[in-house]
C-alpha cells in the first residue's frame, strides 16, 4: 500500500469521500418508530447517489421521496426478526436503484439536465483553491462537468456500477448486494465503465503529469 | 503473470486492497509500461469521479418525505362488529370514513379473521357496537344487491385496485364480467391477471361485488371462500349457471 501510495493523486484535493457510514442507528433495528432518523442519516446518500444516476435534480428528488415511502412500507410490514437481520444501507441503495431504473424507463431518453449538476460556485472555489500545480489538471471545473457529461452516457448498470464504487465508496461485495449480482460481476462492470469512460473523455482528463522531475522520478520508482 | 490477468485487479490495487500475490503484481508494474499505461489512465478516471463535488440534497426534502410518512401512518385502529347475515355471520369493520373490510365467518375463526384483515389493511382492530349506519348497509346489500358506496372505504387501496374495484361495482347483479373485462375497462387490456389478484384481495367482498367477476370461459375460477360460497352468492343475485362448456367440463369447474 505504501509503495503505491504516490500513485494516487495527492495534488491538493483532497478524497471527497462519502459520508461516514451513520453508526447510530447500528443499535436500535430500523423500524417505522426510528425512520425520521433514518430518513435524516441517508437522505443525503440517497439523493447524491439518485442525482448521479439521473443527472436531473426534480428526478432525484422524486427518486429519493418514493424510495423512502417504499422502505416505510415495507418495514411496517416486517416481523422484528426481519427488521433485526436487515442490511438498512445496501437495502436502501437498493430500493432506490430500483425506483431510479422504473423512473428512467419511463422517461427515454435519459434527461441530461447537466448544468443542474456542476455547481459553479464550487467549481470556481476548487480551481482556485488548487493553482499549485496548475499544468497538472487544467481547467478542473470543465474536466468535473465532462466527467459527470461522460457518467450519464453509460449504460444503466454501469453508471450504477462505477457510481455506487468510486462516488458513493462502496466495496465490491456492498455492491454485489446491492445489485444483487456476483462480486465478479461487479468487477467486471466497474472496469468497463471506467474503460469505456476513459473512452469518452479521452486520455487527458484526469491523467497525471509529471510536475517536477523528482515527483517523475518517484513515480518511477514506484513502479 | 500476463497483462490480462492484471486488469481486473486495479480497483483493488488502487485502493491498496487484498490483491492476490502482490508482490508479483507490483513487480510485473514496474517493468511493463504498458500496464503502467493502463493503470494510470484507469486511475485517472477513478480518480475524476471521487472528486465530483458532494451535492446536497435541497433541504426542503427532508420535512417533504416526513411529511409523506405521516400521512401514511394510521391515526386510530379501525373497529368491528359481527353481524349477522344470510350467508353466516360476518366480521365487518368499520371506522368514521366507512366500512374497511368484510369477511365471512365460514370455517376460520373470529380471531384468525381479524387477524387477517388486520394485516391486510395495516391498522390495529378494536371490538365494538356496530352502529346503525354499518348495520343498515350491509342489509342493504342482502335486500338490494345494492350497496351505498358512500359508505365504504377503500381509499387505504392502490389506485389500480380501487378503479378495478369500482368497475366491478357497475356489474349488475345476477350478471358475471371477465378478468379482462375489467381490465380492459380501465385501460390496462393486459392486466387481467392483475385484476385477478385485485379481486382476490378485495377486502370488502359482497359491497365491492369480486364475486361477479369470472374467467374469460365463463367459469367461476375462484373465490375466498371457495368457489361453491361464490356461486351460491351469484345464485341468490339472480344469476343462471350456463351449462357446462367442454373447456370449463375439462378443468373440472363449475
Amino acid at each position: 500500500m505504501a509503495a503505491l501510495a504516490p500513485l494516487r493523486r495527492e495534488y491538493g484535493l483532497a478524497q471527497p469521500a462519502a459520508a461516514p457510514a451513520p453508526s447510530r442507528l447500528e443499535q436500535a433495528p430500523p423500524g417505522p418508530e426510528n425512520f425520521e432518523r433514518i430518513v435524516d442519516d441517508y437522505q443525503r446518500r440517497l439523493y447524491g447517489f439518485a442525482l448521479r444516476m439521473t443527472g436531473n435534480r426534480e428526478d432525484a428528488e422524486e427518486i429519493v421521496q418514493d424510495a423512502f415511502v417504499r422502505a416505510y412500507r415495507a418495514l411496517v410490514k416486517m416481523d422484528p426478526k426481519q427488521r433485526a437481520e436487515l442490511r438498512l444501507q445496501p437495502w436502501l441503495y437498493t430500493i432506490t436503484l430500483n425506483v431510479t431504473r422504473n423512473r428512467l424507463r419511463s422517461k427515454r431518453p435519459t434527461s441530461v439536465a447537466l448544468d443542474a449538476l456542476a455547481d459553479p460556485d464550487a467549481l470556481l472555489n476548487e480551481t482556485q483553491e488548487g493553482p499549485d500545480q496548475p499544468e497538472q489538471i487544467v481547467e478542473r471545473g470543465a474536466d468535473m462537468v465532462l466527467v459527470e457529461q461522460a457518467l450519464l452516457q453509460l449504460p444503466m448498470h454501469l453508471r450504477a456500477a462505477a457510481t455506487l464504487r468510486f462516488i458513493e465508496g462502496r466495496s465490491h461485495p456492498e455492491i454485489a448486494e446491492i445489485l444483487n449480482q456476483p462480486i465478479g460481476t461487479v468487477k467486471s462492470h466497474v472496469h468497463r465503465a471506467v474503460r469505456i469512460l476513459r473512452r469518452i473523455l479521452g486520455p487527458e482528463v484526469g491523467r497525471v503529469a509529471p510536475a517536477t522531475p523528482e515527483e517523475g522520478e518517484s513515480q518511477h520508482a514506484v513502479l | 503473470m500476463r497483462c490480462c490477468d492484471l486488469v481486473r485487479m486495479w480497483d483493488e490495487l488502487r485502493e491498496g486492497g487484498a490483491v492476490p500475490s502482490r508482490e508479483e503484481v507490483l513487480a510485473h508494474l514496474r517493468r511493463c509500461v504498458h500496464c503502467q499505461e493502463g493503470y494510470r489512465e484507469f486511475e485517472g478516471v477513478a480518480y475524476c469521479l471521487t472528486c465530483l463535488p458532494v451535492v446536497e440534497p435541497p433541504p426542503g426534502l427532508v420535512p417533504k418525505i416526513l411529511d409523506h410518512i405521516k400521512s401514511l401512518r394510521p391515526a386510530n385502529p379501525d373497529m368491528f362488529a359481527r353481524i349477522p347475515s344470510p350467508l353466516g355471520d360476518l366480521i365487518v369493520a368499520f371506522r368514521e370514513s366507512g366500512i374497511t373490510a368484510i369477511a365471512i365467518c365460514s370455517q376460520d375463526s373470529e380471531s384468525t379473521l381479524c387477524e387477517a384483515i388486520a394485516k391486510r389493511l395495516h391498522r390495529g382492530l378494536i371490538p365494538a357496537q356496530a352502529p346503525r349506519w354499518v348495520v343498515e348497509t350491509v342489509d342493504r346489500y342482502f335486500k338490494t344487491f345494492d350497496t351505498d358506496r358512500s359508505r365504504v372505504d377503500i381509499s387505504a387501496l392502490s389506485g389500480f385496485e380501487q378503479a378495478a374495484l369500482k368497475k366491478a361495482a357497475e356489474i349488475p347483479p345476477g350478471e358475471v364480467r371477465s378478468y379482462g373485462w375489467i381490465a380492459k375497462e380501465i385501460g390496462q387490456p393486459s392486466a387481467a391477471r392483475a385484476v385477478g389478484q385485485v379481486m382476490a384481495r378485495n377486502p370488502v367482498p359482497l359491497l365491492y361485488p369480486c364475486h361477479r367477476v369470472v374467467d374469460a370461459s365463463g367459469s367461476l375460477h375462484n373465490y375466498a371462500y371457495g368457489v361453491d360460497l361464490k356461486a351460491r352468492i351469484l345464485e341468490m343475485e339472480g344469476w343462471v349457471r350456463r351449462p357446462q362448456t367442454a373447456r370449463s367440463a375439462a378443468y373440472g369447474r363449475a
